[in-house]
């Protein structure tokens, strides 16, 4: 499946053509349908797994996805409820984790904004931004029309999310069903995938190191007081990692 | 793992959580981003720190599934589920970093390690 042109112009980009709003939307629907998407759409079905596994309802696991659209937020509230965490300091690990969107937002919406742009619009339009969508939207949003834009990025993005909800729901209801290896298989699918993007994405030397202290702390600060450990592990560990960066930038 | 129990068991008070708890903490940094727009330098030192700490959030969350799991996860050794993420981020590597790659290297290690111990 690699072999997937994924890099190339997407055909139906490819020649410009001019639809209305509504057409727009329809290709921004259609553009869903791509390794990308089926990469999300494959990590939904590990959430859903995840759901089912902990005892978290179906319901507020769609919910989440609709209204968070961030799995590693959506990881730590169904895993976090599960093994009890207080809700101040769950609320303190998903606000940590997403703090990475608003870069992601900062770059996708100058390509959305349209002539005539408002603030509503523009927050309804950066709901659906998280990483699929900050990848794709970079690389399709250029060859659509400004005033096509909005209606298409809708389209993708509601897309994916629609995906990821038919995700979540087989996940969840498959779990239970499948023999042992394979009800195995769609647990750890979250864990693998995590790993793979976070390798990806890393690029400078903090990426790395965060990526080891976080790893690392973890275990150690498990049981610290008041469910804390997200935030000892993720904040503090981001911290060093940062701060072990700029003394090895300063020191080459 | 029983799941849920007391107050937040029922399924209006799931989503209860995952609007206030779960929903309101994540979006707001959407919100900010378009509020700042353009004025946002991806490169100070703020975005750097910012960018760590969400890296090493989320391997702090891979660490906690993998050392905490869930379901039918239970069964399976930790070595094995070690050595399942480690081969998927090594097939990732070697197979031209394919994501889609390097995740099924992973989950045939896994399964095929699951098989061989007999779990399920």
């Amino acid at each position: 499946m690699s072999a997937l042109p994924n890099i190339s112009l997407p055909p139906d980009l490819a020649a410009p053509v001019r639809h209305s709003r509504l057409g727009w939307f329809a290709a921004g629907l259609r553009a869903c349908v791509s390794v990308p998407g089926l990469v999300l759409f494959a990590t939904y079905v590990g959430f859903g797994g995840l759901i089912s596994g902990v005892g978290f309802p179906l319901s507020a696991g769609l919910l989440s996805t609709v209204l968070m659209w961030a799995l590693p937020a959506q990881v730590i509230l169904v895993s976090g409820l599960a093994a009890g965490t207080s809700l101040p300091a769950l609320a303190l690990a998903i606000c940590l984790s997403g703090v990475r969107l608003t870069p992601m937002v900062v770059a996708v919406l100058p390509l959305l904004r349209g002539r005539r742009s408002n603030v509503f619009k523009e927050l309804f339009c950066a709901h659906f931004v998280a990483v699929t969508m900050w990848v794709e939207g970079q690389r399709r949003l250029p060859l659509v029309p400004v005033e096509g834009r909005p209606a298409y990025a809708v389209g993708l993005g509601g897309g994916l999310i629609a995906m990821s909800a038919c995700g979540v729901g087989v996940g969840y209801f498959v779990t239970d069903s499948l023999p042992g290896p394979l009800a195995v298989a769609l647990l750890l699918l979250t864990p693998i995938s995590f790993s793979i993007l976070m390798v990806r994405n890393a690029s400078v030397p903090a990426d790395w190191l965060a990526l080891v202290f976080g790893f690392v702390l973890a275990p150690l600060v498990a049981d610290s007081a008041g469910g804390l450990d997200l935030f000892w592990a993720g904040g503090g560990g981001g911290t060093l990692a940062f701060l072990a960066a700029r003394l090895l930038g300063r020191a080459a | 793992m029983s799941g849920l129990t007391g107050v937040f068991s029922g399924e209006l008070g799931a989503a209860l959580l995952v609007i206030l708890v779960g929903f309101l903490p994540n979006e707001i940094w959407r919100v900010v981003g378009v509020l700042v727009g353009r004025s946002l330098d991806e490169d100070s030192a703020w975005m750097r720190w910012v960018r760590a700490v969400a890296t090493a959030l989320i391997a702090a969350v891979v660490a906690r599934l993998l050392l905490t799991p869930s379901g039918a996860l239970v069964a399976v050794p930790l070595w094995l589920r070690l050595a399942a993420v480690g081969s998927g981020v090594a097939g990732f590597a070697v197979l031209r970093r394919s994501v889609l790659g390097g995740v099924l290297l992973g989950e045939v290690v896994l399964v095929a390690g699951a098989w061989w111990l007999g779990i399920g």
